[in-house]
């Protein structure tokens, strides 16, 4: 009964309007599956094959899009009941526990999420790197990926202080008074981040316009360049992949006395020019249904995470009661370790340094070996650099999340130092 | 399709099952809420009761929700009814938790108060360990029923409520053991010790217990000296310290300290002459009868009605009537019925009827003096590596030692540095702290005449 409605829906004029493309059954309709729908548009109609093996890529760019679409949607829910309030923000996580439905569900989806992105977006970079797929042509998505990083990174440490618990309120704390070492603009830069001197009602706002409004339409324009860039890059980076056309064809170059089609004017080959046809599948079945897989895969996960592990909320913010010690969020603790040795260093060379050797990291090690390929062995020096330095921020990150207890003392985090009273 | 996809696809049933059961489950979790136990247990309760189908349909018809009370003064929401049905319906009187009904609080609406600013725990949890308080995170939880009555103070004075019998002791223990000399409280005070504001806020009853009877056991290095009082007296001024809290309340709340209570009736009774006719501990006229124990003979009408028109109630009564207010009738009566200080005199604090050194007792005890020197000022307060016998000096022999004149000096100057017993040790930590700017200059003629009346006179050593 509900199938024959269907049908007669899918055959009528609105149905037909909606629903173009019936399930392919054809090679015909999976080329046009992919090219005729909004969604699936993204990715090219065919792809190389070795784009649906796991291990090309472990799945960490998708996954990252996918918790960043269950943040949006467990986060506009989560947006009906907050209030960024000083007087309120705080009742309304205790609401959302104790009276909303399923509030405390869509809150700790919202916090696991919100961490395991910062994690994946993470592991994406390491995986682009390893695999050298930065080279060209594709330093200029490395570039928005690093981007993306920064705005990640930016949407989890506003939304840490919306809670405005004590955890909230003295990480951010912490973490914009690391920011306020950065020579010159750095106390300009946290007056402006915190609309005063200390966190308060500005503050509360500012973070909380920028969390739900200003960085995620940026995270979600830059995903779309990231996404259009990698199909313009020509797909994965593959191994053996030829060196793309340097130049793109002036104008001037061209006799004027004729009109071109578009196609004589894209610069090089296309991406799909000298690849042999045994290679390539069709995206429809072949990588959707895989990635509608891991969409499932992560859901799954984060659902786990919810139900079973709440979010931490503390105490209401009170601040003139720092906890002892106060620690920044999880993923700046590698630097807060490193400012508890020296502000100069933590709070200023070491981000920077970060920072800009990532931006110029596909400008200076342009040689074209190792592209797809994992660890590869002429890529040693580099592979080596990476790592130490990778180890040497998970160490510090660790130490400062377990091993530092109160007065920021070294211990061990199965037998904390107990704080003393006043 | 490729072959490695079609063996892919039974994970799409595996995965899409168990998204949909952990869905399933998530919402089970969230529906499952213990206060719906408790509302259906009320309703099946009301059912056994029904004598009619028109009360068992009511009971039926009792809805299975949240309730709460919205104090936006408090800046509370008290969800304890949720669980507590029945707190306003007497018949559940002696009924087992959460379906009690709670005595005794005509007074103190509950649409007005609600329950956590008297019990305390956590007013918007609905699960029984959150809303109690005794979870992590938490720092207010429900006031043990030993201590309930420290809340009060949030909204009157210590001393004016009836019911607080040892809220008031904490009070009167606060001020004999001289607390004040060291610790600060509403910016009045010593500096020696913290400040006392909030302090219920920052300690449970535990550990203040604990630091009463070994300070320095809870708090390393901490000069204050063991309070050696009994168990009970610990108690009430454990529960005084709890109700320093350190919260505001909205002028609704707080105004019921400006009204007069026994503590107005006091000046009051001095201010209008009672004791030209009557008289307190002997102190006073004879033409009317003693008050002394006034309460054992009269209620609260009579006195307030006598006030009124004392010839109305006590015919050929000579006392005339007084032009007083509705509050001001109400305070005097409550003073005559509540004055438990044996030292009457002193706590009419009449200067005029009083010596210099019932006066200089006064100071003495305003200023806290008794917290370092000892009740009385006869010592025995340790003060470790003190050259003095590692104890704070008792005042008993000030009159040997010192003129008037260099007493004075003594505590307008305080002395910061206090000689060690052993000069490698830690240094005392009690000092005496200057008292110039703090004290009024009749104030400290008063105190010397006091302290040189200290000094047995059978002792006293002649040059």
């Amino acid at each position: 009964m509900l199938l024959q409605l269907w049908k007669q829906f899918r055959d009528s004029r609105v149905g037909r309007s909606v629903f173009r493309v019936g399930v392919p059954a054809s090679n015909l309709e999976r080329a046009q599956a992919a090219v005729s729908s909004f969604l699936l548009h993204f990715q090219p109609a065919k792809v190389n094959r070795r784009t649906l093996q796991f291990s090309a890529t472990l799945g960490l760019g998708l996954i990252s899009l996918y918790l960043f679409i269950i943040l949006t949607v467990t986060g506009v829910l989560l947006m009906f009941y907050y209030v960024p309030s000083t007087n309120q923000a705080y009742q309304d996580m205790k609401d959302l526990e104790f009276v909303v439905t399923a509030g405390l569900v869509l809150r700790n989806m919202h916090r696991w999420a919100a961490h395991l992105m910062v994690i994946s977006v993470l592991l994406h970079l390491c995986r682009v790197f390893y695999t050298a797929a930065y080279k060209a042509p594709r330093e200029f998505n490395w570039l928005v990926g690093v981007c993306l990083l920064l705005l990640t990174l930016g949407l989890s440490f506003t939304g840490y202080l919306l809670p405005w618990d004590q955890l909230a309120f003295w990480a951010i704390t912490v973490g914009t008074s690391i920011a306020a070492y950065a020579p010159v603009v750095g106390e300009k830069l946290k007056f402006l981040l915190l609309g005063g001197n200390v966190v308060g009602q500005s503050a509360l706002l500012r973070f909380y316009v920028l969390h739900v409004v200003v960085l995620p339409l940026a995270a979600l324009f830059l995903m779309a360049v990231h996404l259009w860039r990698v199909r313009k890059d020509g797909g994965l980076a593959q191994p053996g992949e030829a060196e793309p056309a340097q130049t793109v064809v002036g104008l001037a170059e061209l006799p004027q006395n004729k009109t071109y089609g578009l196609m004589e004017l894209a610069r090089g080959t296309t991406p799909a020019v000298g690849v042999q046809p045994e290679e390539e599948v069709f995206t429809w079945p072949n990588l959707v249904f895989r990635e509608m897989l891991l969409f499932l895969g992560v859901t799954a996960l984060v659902l786990v995470l919810a139900i079973f592990w709440n979010a931490p909320l503390e105490e209401l913010a009170n601040p003139v009661h720092p906890p002892n010690p106060a620690k920044a969020p999880w993923y700046f603790l590698g630097l807060q370790e490193l400012v508890a040795h020296s502000a100069f260093w933590g709070g200023v060379v070491v981000p920077a340094l970060i920072v800009v050797a990532l931006v110029m990291l596909p400008y200076l090690d342009r040689k074209r070996v190792g592209i797809g390929v994992w660890f590869a062995r002429e890529r040693k020096l580099a592979v080596t650099i990476f790592t130490v330095c990778l180890v040497a921020a998970t160490v510090l990150t660790l130490v400062g999340s377990a091993f530092r207890g109160p007065n920021w003392a070294l211990q061990v985090p199965w037998k904390p130092l107990a704080i003393e009273e006043r | 399709m490729d072959s490695s996809l079609r063996k892919l696809l039974p994970w799409f049933t595996v995965m899409g099952l168990l998204v949909g059961a952990l869905i399933v489950a998530a919402f089970y979790k969230d529906q499952f809420r213990e206060w719906k136990i408790w509302q259906r247990v009320h309703i099946k309760q009301e059912l056994a009761r029904a004598v009619s189908d028109a009360q068992r349909e009511a009971a039926l018809r009792i809805p299975v929700e949240i309730r709460q009370i919205v104090l936006p003064d408090l800046r509370r929401v008290d969800r304890c009814i949720t669980c507590h049905l029945t707190v306003e319906d007497p018949s559940y009187a002696g009924f087992k938790q959460p379906l009690a009904y709670h005595p005794d609080h005509a007074q103190h609406p509950i649409e007005k108060f609600g329950c956590t600013i008297c019990h305390q725990g956590q007013g918007r949890a609905t699960t029984r360990e959150a809303a109690h308080g005794h979870v992590e995170h938490w720092e207010q939880p429900m006031l043990a029923m030993q201590y309930i009555e420290s809340a009060c103070a949030k909204c009157h004075l210590p001393s004016d409520v009836p019911n607080a019998p040892k809220l008031a002791r904490g009070r009167v223990l606060f001020d004999d053991l001289g607390c004040i000399g060291c610790h600060k409280l509403q910016g009045v005070g010593g500096v020696i010790g913290p400040e006392l504001d909030g302090v219920g806020a920052r300690h449970g009853a535990e550990w203040l217990g604990k630091h009463f009877r070994n300070p320095a056991a809870i708090t390393s290095g901490s000069a204050m000296p063991p309070i050696k009082v009994g168990e009970q007296d610990i108690e009430a001024l454990t529960l005084y310290m709890l109700s320093f809290t350190g919260e505001r309340l909205s002028d609704y709340y707080v105004s019921m300290k400006t009204i007069p209570g026994a503590d107005a009736g006091r000046r009051l009774f001095t201010e209008k002459g009672c004791m030209a006719c009557h008289s307190l501990a002997g102190v006073g006229g004879k033409i009317g009868p003693a008050l002394d124990e006034v309460a054992k003979r009269r209620d609260t009408k009579w006195i307030i009605e006598h006030f009124r028109n004392p010839q109305a109630v006590n015919p050929g009564s000579i006392m005339p009537r007084f032009d007083l207010t509705e509050q001001e009738m109400r305070a005097l009566t409550e003073f005559l019925l509540t004055k438990t200080d044996p030292n009457i005199v002193g706590f009419l604090r009449i200067p005029a009827l009083m010596t210099p050194i019932q006066r200089g007792q006064a100071v003495f005890k305003k200023y806290g003096c008794a917290g370092c020197h000892g009740a009385g000022g006869m010592g025995g307060v340790p003060n470790p590596n003190a050259k003095t016998a590692q104890q704070v000096p008792s005042l008993k022999f000030v009159a040997d030692s010192y003129t008037k004149d260099e007493l004075k000096k003594r505590v307008l100057n305080g002395q910061r540095e206090i000689p060690s017993l052993n000069p490698k040790g830690p240094p005392p930590p009690l000092y005496m702290p200057p008292w110039r700017g703090r004290i009024a200059e009749g104030e400290l003629g008063d105190l010397v005449v006091y302290l040189m009346s200290l000094m047995p006179k059978e002792e006293k050593v002649t040059f």
